[in-house]
């Protein structure tokens, strides 16, 4: 009798163990991110509350942005639909929680890609969006076109940053002086810059280009085109959900693939005769490599026909057809001068 | 003689002018190989097709020269992953064309002479045209190879960015002077078109 209660005990605690081990794994890991996400007909994207040129929405909600645009192409190669892209503005603190409490299944939200970020959230930054990093503005009136100029110069930073260090390691790294104007809050950076205290002031490039715009004269001022730290932008999805993360991976190559081998919103249906292999394959026209994970043949041919390729992205959101003017840079393709490069579709 | 047939050109030139003035109403984007005058300081470049400074990471030396013909770009290379980046007119569908060439020669506000082919396909282009504002090689030219083809100034800046020549690189004058300035005859140049689909 005692040991039929025992033997019961012990087998009721293996299943409570069981269950609980269950719920947690399942709580942690999440696998089911598309197979949700087609059964709810959107994608939900974590954004950026506001931020011009990466993802902004107008008086009637509708968003605009690089960001945004990305989500768009992930919804694209889904449903067929940009449209079907749902954004959800979150702040820098809550980003990751939100990520991880499945409120978003994808967060394209400016995110600078860092190893503690990856593994103390149990999360996955599948590539590089967006080349960023530290850079300077001086006025163009100084004629210098290097950083390497700058010796001697009065910088003005924001207190308790990074962007403050990363002078301080740059400067002696070359041998150069410099004398600091500190303060707490970077519009007062950007105010004193503006008034003239300063000669020069730092801050990631992309905001750079967006603070220019309103200085009292943007044209006055140029960014050098020197980056001095990296911070790579990237999607970020919940680890262990391994075909979610593979669509985003290859939504973000598909498209640096479309640029490089001339595909735009444009000329798509051109490209969807070609006889080229490398353009066949990547629009669907032979293999069938979106299958693998649950993606139609012509998935890269949606993302390119409705969101366009990556120099498309970039150029109206925040290049050169967009007010930010950001010049390509970094994020121009491995062959034309740049770093972005997507290993192949094949 | 030399007067007189200077004279002539002069008056085509003046026709040409009021030609592609009244043209441009009509027509945004004329034809770029006409003669006309419209001064660079006229006319305000796009800010991407301004002259600047950028990064760009190359295994070609400084000193080398790269064409990217879809983006309407000319990069003199600086080393240190920078380049001076130049905006470009370049040639129209059909006449684009692809490789490595050198510059065999250098001219300050060079002649004209259209070559048979394009008197061929343009037959109201003047058979010579001496150097001076209006001509629409512009300040500079720097010949490249043995080609026809020439990276050249221009008369109208308004071309610059958009696919209108005969096959040439144009920039606007104070840029093509520029450039003429750093660069030997000798000079490497890769000229990069957009991939075929």
């Amino acid at each position: 009798m005692l040991r039929t209660f025992t033997g019961g005990l012990l087998i009721g605690l293996a299943v409570a163990i069981a269950v609980a081990a269950a719920a947690i794994t399942y709580e942690r890991y999440d696998t089911k991110t598309l197979k949700r996400t087609v059964k709810r007909g959107e994608v939900l994207c974590g954004v950026n509350a506001g931020l011009p040129g990466f993802s902004i929405p107008d008086d009637k909600g509708n968003w605009t942005g690089f960001d945004v645009d990305f989500c768009r192409a992930v919804a694209a190669a889904i449903f067929d639909d940009p449209k079907k892209a749902k954004f959800i503005a979150l702040d820098a603190n809550e980003r990751f929680r939100e990520l991880q409490n499945r409120k978003v299944d994808i967060l394209s939200r400016n995110t600078t890609w860092s190893m503690s970020r990856e593994t103390n959230y149990d999360l996955y930054f599948p590539a590089v969006a967006y080349y960023d990093g530290e850079g300077f503005m001086v006025p163009a009136s100084r004629k210098i076109d290097s950083a390497l100029d700058l010796n001697g110069s009065k910088i003005c930073v924001q207190e308790a940053t990074t962007t403050k260090l990363n002078v301080a390691d740059y400067f002696k790294a070359n041998n150069m002086k410099y004398e600091e104007m500190k303060f707490n809050k970077l519009d007062d950076v950007v105010k004193a810059y503006n008034e003239g205290k300063c000669d020069t002031f730092t801050a990631d490039v992309s905001q750079l280009y967006a603070l220019r715009l309103n200085l009292a004269k943007p044209n006055d001022h140029i960014i050098l085109p020197d980056v001095i730290s990296k911070e790579p932008l990237a999607p970020v999805v919940r680890q262990r959900d391994d075909d979610w993360m593979m669509i985003v991976k290859w939504t973000l190559y598909a498209m640096i693939n479309a640029e490089e081998l001339g595909i735009t919103s444009k000329n798509i249906d051109e490209a969807l005769k070609s006889k080229k292999p490398d353009v066949m394959r990547l629009v669907g026209t032979e293999g069938n490599y979106g299958e693998v994970v649950g993606l139609p043949k012509d998935w890269a041919a949606r993302i390119i026909r409705h969101v366009g390729n990556y120099g498309e992205m970039y150029d109206r959101n925040v290049g050169a057809e967009s007010k930010l003017q950001i010049p390509r840079g970094l994020n121009q393709l491995w062959s034309a001068g740049g770093i972005q490069y997507a290993p192949p579709i094949r | 003689m030399t007067t007189f047939r200077h004279l002539t050109w002069m008056l085509i030139a003046a026709v040409g002018l009021v030609f592609s003035t009244s043209q441009s109403q009509a027509q945004k984007r004329p034809d770029a190989d006409e003669p006309g005058l419209v001064a660079d300081d006229s006319y305000e470049l796009d800010p991407q097709f301004r002259k600047q400074v950028v990064y760009y990471r190359t295994s070609e030396a400084p000193g080398t020269i790269i064409v990217v013909t879809a983006e309407r770009h000319l990069y003199l290379v600086q080393g240190n992953g920078r380049a001076i980046r130049y905006g470009i007119g370049v040639g129209r569908e059909g006449f684009t064309w692809q490789g490595l060439v050198n510059i065999t020669r250098k001219a300050e506000w060079p002649d004209w002479t259209p070559p048979p082919e394009m008197i061929a396909r343009q037959p109201y282009l003047p058979r010579f045209m001496a150097g001076g504002p209006g001509n629409p090689l512009g300040a500079r030219a720097m010949y490249l190879g043995t080609t026809v083809y020439r990276i050249h100034g221009t008369n109208r800046p308004d071309t610059i960015g958009t696919a209108v020549s005969s096959g040439c690189f144009r920039l606007v004058n104070a840029d093509v002077a520029d450039l003429y300035e750093r660069v030997p005859v000798g000079t490497k140049v890769i000229i990069r078109q957009k991939p075929e689909l």
